[in-house]
């Protein structure tokens, strides 16, 4: 060791440590390692929907929600975040993607990613997939693009699901485009429309609530995923990610899933499903 | 019609904005391509390229590969596995094993001094304990890229050097092991037992799965269908997907699987090999640089130079940086290294890359850590891999005295051959030899001057026999009039460390004419007589000639037994009656030729010392012929 110095080499290193622990103590204390989450309202997580109730995402009221996969999804953000009580409101669709969440901390509403809707809200890592599906009446098959566009077809305006209609589908007869899904649906049952299109898991789930009344006849090909949107430039953004990362990582989302949707969407497609070849 | 011709060939033409897998995969290879290249031209390392080359690309970047794109982070999974598997089959055990006092000592302090600091700093800043842990883990491990530096000045075999590259075998499982652990708590509602018992169950599977089965079953896969060699990489690739698939069986990530295939498959697969070269191929050129871009997707500048990150970046440098350095000084004064030598410990262990960036993703996946976070690790790579270079070119320029040590006896093994049907014991030994150095076997078809060209059928069966007994090594041919002088001239080529010579019948015109040149191998030459299926008990038998030759023949014969071979006395006059057809003498002088007078069927293999100092071909006739008949 002649000709070393390791004394001042080993008190370099030494105080290198040192001084990283005491500049972490001493630094900000609030950062934390998947990102910090501020309620707009103390202790509260506040989130606004579209609809409630909604088959398989939202059950009860806005004033007492009691299930529901994004009812489930909300509240494991809420227990992940340290907050005591979740508040819903109920905030049109149209508002929500705009970027209105009418006070809330983030929404969730089934709400398909698009690079439009971005402009306008700012959204977490997905947590769903959801490619297009049909709804039909019960005995109604759909074995490919030709028999669908024979189909008489009504759709929520505005959506995703307009666009892959009339992108994919092309149906021979105008469809009806109608202010809300529920009237879509309406439309469905009383027999003004043949098939109705929607995200997979809603469709899912009104299958699975009312199987006498719906079945899911197609899915389409499609990388539409769902995510909570937040309001644009929310500082929660990073917090809300690391949640949902976490949540498909732990098995939350895959739990939730099974519970309300009634299928496993592990990887968002629910392969019982036939899906329906478009052509390009 | 006219007017149809002066139309604009815009509005004949239907041109669509470029979009669907092709046009994101030729986003990702241009990435690959132009990444490394612009910065490397900064002598920015291209690793640096790659994450910014996914930065630019991705969503925070142009936009071209979009945030809700699966295709790219998919390709990034597979390209992380491949990485981690590569780190562990690229490692040299032996090193570890020759050096194992110094491997330990280093290898527990680069590992711990870092832990602790990193889990120290993350407690302070107020995170899960899952989290602090999990910095600490990705602080300590380390990747080592400025080795080419080193090996490329001659200093490879110096014993600092050794003592990192050994080391990191160690380093590398412990973060892996941690990581498993934190991976295993993260999330879960499961008590500390029952993660401590998962953790040791999973392992224990794992490592059993990894060290005994996969071994045992990628032999098997390479002797039965190693011929093709597309197929031994594609074992290879199944082997390091099925010990990821096992590990995440039990709840571990997948890349802790991976990296113990690579200990596990470390033997089979020798650095300098074939296989290693494909390996090594196809993971530069596409598998791990896609992981890198992929990891860029996430890169963000906006969040890299907010302060809060760049905070962090400093902690995570002093943290990691700081235990590097304390780890390589004091071991450094414990093990009586010199100041460039501990300087090459420091250089070598401190650059952060593969295992970092693996626990690092792994931890933005479970939901641990966000984006600043991995921003942060990010600086800290780009800074680590700047002080590693640094300091590795510096220390490396005053290691004056470097040590050149002996290259061990398998590193490279030159088996030259006339009739392939005949050299499988001799190849079976090679293999053994090699193996046992993590070398390489070069099989050589040493063909006569009377007959320069082989047939189709005896090159396949060429490459059949060699790829039967397990050899990785590039096979050639070369024309010479004389077996043991064609061998020799191909190890003095090769450089080999060991030219086995394999005869099954010496002809007659070695034996008699004694054309071999006196041109010198670079290490020893052994004569192999005869041909086995497998290999039964090694002898040594009698004083096998000079104590140059004996040390020699009992180094061989160590690696061939794996253990200390057995003695016969050659004044034993029933030790024919001990004889196996399968077992392996070695031999001299009048022992050797008492085993020459017997039968090919009772005489097994018989293994004899070139002397170096004697005439090659008067040397054949004397030492191994056997009698006629």
């Amino acid at each position: 060791m002649s000709g070393t110095k390791p004394g001042r080499a080993v008190r370099l290193g030494a105080v290198a440590l040192l001084a990283a622990s005491l500049a972490a103590c001493g630094g900000t204390g609030e950062m934390g390692a998947a990102g910090t989450f501020t309620p707009r309202t103390p202790n509260t997580l506040t989130i606004a929907t579209a609809q409630i109730p909604d088959p398989g995402f939202w059950t009860g009221t806005a004033g007492h929600p009691t299930g529901g996969f994004e009812y489930g999804l909300g509240r494991a953000l809420a227990a992940r975040f340290g907050l005591a009580h979740i508040s819903v409101i109920e905030v049109p669709f149209a508002k929500i993607v705009s970027g209105d969440l009418g006070g809330a901390d983030l929404a969730l509403s089934d709400i398909t990613v698009t690079e439009q809707r971005e402009q306008h809200v700012d959204f977490s890592t997905e947590y769903l997939a959801a490619p297009p599906a049909i709804l039909v009446r019960p005995g109604t098959h759909v074995a490919d693009v030709d028999g669908a566009q024979e189909l008489q077809w009504a759709v929520e305006k505005g959506t995703t699901l307009q666009s892959a209609l009339e992108e994919s589908i092309k149906p021979e007869a105008a469809p009806l485009i109608l202010p809300h899904q529920r009237e879509a649906l309406l439309a469905l049952r009383v027999g003004r429309a043949q098939a109705v299109m929607l995200d997979l898991p809603v469709a899912l789930a009104y299958a699975r609530e009312s199987p006498k009344t719906y079945a899911v006849a197609a899915q389409l090909p499609s990388e539409d995923v769902l995510a909570a949107a937040l309001p644009k430039g929310s500082e929660n953004v990073e917090a809300v990610d690391s949640a949902m990362r976490a949540f498909k990582a732990d098995g939350t989302i895959e739990r939730l899933g099974r519970t309300w949707l009634h299928t496993d969407l592990a990887e968002g497609r629910a392969e019982q499903i036939p899906a329906l070849r478009i052509n390009e | 019609m006219a007017a149809d011709l002066h139309m604009p060939i815009a509005s004949l033409v239907d041109i669509s904005s470029p979009k669907g897998a092709p046009w994101e995969f030729l986003v990702v290879f241009a990435t690959l391509l132009i990444g490394p290249l612009v910065v490397q031209r900064a002598r920015v390392p291209g690793i640096i390229g790659l994450l910014l080359g996914g930065y630019v690309i991705g969503p925070h970047g142009l936009g071209l590969i979009g945030s809700g794109n699966s295709t790219l982070p998919d390709l990034g999974q597979l390209g992380l596995l491949y990485l981690m598997f590569v780190a562990g089959v690229e490692l040299d055990l032996n090193l570890l094993r020759r050096y194992r006092r110094s491997t330990v000592l280093f290898g527990l302090m680069t590992f711990s001094f870092p832990m602790v600091a990193g889990t120290i700093v993350g407690l302070a800043l107020g995170w899960e304990v899952e989290a602090a842990i999990l910095l600490g883990a990705l602080l300590s491990s380390h990747t080592l890229l400025a080795y080419p530096t080193v090996r490329d000045a001659g200093q490879a075999s110096d014993p600092s050097v050794a003592t990192v590259v050994g080391s990191t075998v160690l380093s590398d499982t412990l973060a892996l092991v941690v990581l498993a652990g934190v991976a295993g708590s993260a999330g879960g509602n499961r008590s500390a037992i029952e993660i401590a018992v998962q953790l040791i169950v999973g392992l224990s599977v794992l490592i059993g799965f990894s060290l005994l089965v996969l071994p045992a079953l990628a032999a098997w896969a390479f002797r039965l269908l190693g011929a093709q060699r597309s197929v031994r990489y594609v074992v290879a690739i199944t082997a390091f997907l099925s010990a990821a698939t096992v590990a995440e069986l039990f709840g571990i990530e997948g890349i802790v699987g991976a990296f113990f295939a690579g200990l596990a498959l470390n033997r089979l697969v020798p650095n300098e090999g074939q296989l290693m070269d494909r390996i090594g191929f196809f993971g530069g050129a596409v598998f791990i640089p896609v992981f890198l871009v992929s990891v860029g997707l996430i890169l963000n500048p906006a969040v890299m130079v907010q302060g809060a990150t760049l905070k962090l970046a400093a902690y995570f440098i002093l943290a990691c940086l700081g235990g590097k350095a304390l780890a390589a000084t004091l071991s450094a004064r414990l093990l009586g290294f010199s100041r460039p030598q501990a300087g090459l410990l420091f250089a070598l262990s401190s650059a952060q890359a593969a295992a970092t960036l693996a626990a690092t993703v792994i931890g933005f996946q479970l939901g641990l850590f966000d984006s600043s976070v991995v921003n942060a690790v990010l600086v800290l790579i780009l800074v680590s891999v700047l002080v590693s270079t640094i300091v590795a070119t510096r220390a490396s320029a005053r290691l004056t005295s470097a040590e050149h040590g002996p290259r061990p006896l398998g590193t490279r093994v030159v088996v030259g051959m006339r009739d392939p049907a005949h050299a499988r014991g001799a190849l079976l030994i090679a293999v053994r030899i090699a193996r046992a150095d993590g070398g390489v076997v070069y099989p050589v078809l040493v063909l006569p001057d009377t007959a320069p060209v082989a047939s189709k059928a005896t090159r396949e069966r060429f490459e059949k026999v060699v790829a039967a007994a397990g050899v990785d090594g590039l096979p050639s041919t070369i024309v010479d009039g004389s077996l043991q002088h064609g061998a020799i001239h191909a190890g003095a080529v090769a450089e080999a460390t060991l030219v086995l010579v394999a005869e099954h019948e010496p002809s007659d015109e070695e034996a008699t004419t004694g054309t071999a040149s006196p041109e010198p191998a670079h290490g020893p030459v052994a004569l192999v007589s005869g041909s086995v299926e497998r290999l039964g008990i090694v002898r040594l038998l009698g004083d096998l000639g000079t104590e140059h030759d004996r040390e020699t023949a009992e180094e061989i014969a160590t690696r061939v037994a794996g253990g200390a071979a057995a003695r016969i006395d050659q004044d034993d006059e029933r030790f024919s009656d001990h004889l196996d057809p399968q077992d392996v003498t070695f031999a001299s002088g009048e022992a050797a030729e008492k085993l020459a007078a017997l039968p090919d069927s009772e005489r097994g293999i018989v293994i004899t010392m070139l002397d170096e100092s004697a005439p090659r071909g008067g040397h054949t006739a004397a030492a191994s012929e056997p009698a006629p008949g």
